[in-house]
């Protein structure tokens, strides 16, 4: 049942939004056909351009009410907005960014998920928070974890199971002892993990230790700048070597999510260290707020 | 305003904001026709724009919007039109006082 003063101002506003948009692609319509045909975020497929050119392509009076009540604002504009506001941050080529592009890019990513990232943390920082994305495998949690071990459903055994298992450990080594001793918190730290060139972080040679310490299981925001899909991650490995071409690599449940795979069509992620004291951001899925 | 764009500055809904703040809805409900308030100002705003350029400048300032470079679309408003921060304040302006009436027809409405 839908409250009268929402269902009045939103049949209204809706039918001045067609009208509104029927007024605009008739006076305009050639110059937005140009720019449709030649933005990279049409080319790129997102939402964020479609939005700008007036959202042409969010036909509200189609949707059944209750979504265009409760996805519509959540589901397209915050995403699509986070979308855009990247797109005008990052440069055209995948590089290392610049710390003015850094520091916009920390403010886009704090404001959009409410929660403070930045390249930098404690003075510490990776050799770039910008890069092309591979493909990682599963790690061994504990000693006897298997591939006949690892999933915790049929659902899981089907997505996850061909990227196989890493012939080594981690990083930092298992994550729990035994498999009596693995916490969910273990699990999560397994099944988010990126792996990143901790070797190449500034200072890092100078301070091994405390750059190992700062580094094991820090949390991080992992973003694929082309649509949007966002993560809370946490360092658990070292890697990729230089001479990949590649800049990190993430678990097979972070590339799925991410929408991101390796090989010649790789792409850039954005990753950026959070600011999480009390542990309070849980690793796993993140949408804008 | 959910998103930043060029106009946002010179543009102010939050009289908008706290009447629907006010009325008996569902967050999401008003969240829905905040978004709704901010997609009618911007395509009155860009029609008001594109209607003062040529086509040639429409172009350019499109891709400025497209890559929201807010520093550039003002420099370059300010050598192709004339007044146009004025014309666009009207314009959302005229707008602002549809979308009250419009507020206030919906409370008479469920007085009745």
């Amino acid at each position: 049942m839908y409250n009268s003063h929402y269902k009045h101002l939103s049949e209204k506003w809706r039918k001045k939004h067609q009208e509104l948009q029927k007024q605009l692609w008739g006076r305009h319509k050639s110059s937005l056909e140009w720019l449709s045909r030649n933005s990279r975020q049409l080319v790129a497929g997102s939402l964020g351009g479609l939005m700008l050119l007036s959202n042409q392509n969010v036909n509200l009076s189609s949707l059944p009410q209750a979504v265009s009540a409760k996805e519509a604002p959540q589901a397209i504009d915050k995403k699509t907005f986070l979308i855009s506001d990247l797109e005008g941050v990052l440069p055209k080529e995948v590089r290392a960014l610049t710390g003015e592009e850094e520091q916009k890019v920390s403010e886009i990513l704090s404001r959009s998920f409410g929660l403070r990232a930045s390249a930098e943390l404690q003075g510490k920082r990776l050799n770039r928070s910008y890069g092309f994305i591979g493909q990682e495998q599963h790690l061994t949690r504990y000693p006897g974890d298997t591939m006949s071990t690892h999933f915790d459903s049929e659902d899981e055994v089907k997505k996850y199971w061909d990227q196989g298992m890493a012939p080594g450990r981690g990083a930092w080594g298992y994550f729990a002892h035994s498999k009596e001793s693995l916490t969910e918190e273990d699990k999560l730290r397994e099944k988010y993990y990126i792996a990143v060139q901790t070797f190449l972080a500034p200072g890092f040679m100078d301070h091994v230790k405390e750059y190992v310490d700062f580094f094991k299981y820090r949390k991080m925001l992992i973003v694929n700048p082309s649509n949007g899909m966002s993560m809370i991650v946490d360092i658990a490995d070292a890697g990729p070597a230089e001479w990949t071409g590649k800049h990190l690599g993430g678990s097979p449940e972070v590339m799925k999510y991410l929408e991101r795979v390796d090989g010649a069509w790789k792409g850039p992620v954005l990753y950026f260290f959070i600011d999480d004291p009390n542990d309070t951001i849980p690793l796993g899925p993140i949408k804008p707020v | 305003m959910i998103k930043k764009h060029f106009y946002t500055h010179i543009i102010d809904t939050s009289t908008l904001s706290l009447e629907l703040g006010e009325m008996d809805m569902a967050s999401d409900e008003r969240l829905h026709l905040l978004s709704l308030v901010e997609s009618n100002i911007h395509q009155t705003i860009l029609d008001l724009v594109l209607s003062e350029l040529s086509e040639k400048d429409k172009r350019t300032f499109l891709m400025h919007v497209a890559s929201s470079s807010h520093d550039k679309i003002w420099k370059f408003l300010k050598v192709k039109t004339k007044n146009i921060e004025e014309k666009i304040k009207k314009a959302a302006d005229d707008l602002k006082k549809e979308l009250h009436k419009d507020i206030n027809e919906a409370r008479l409405l469920s007085h009745k």
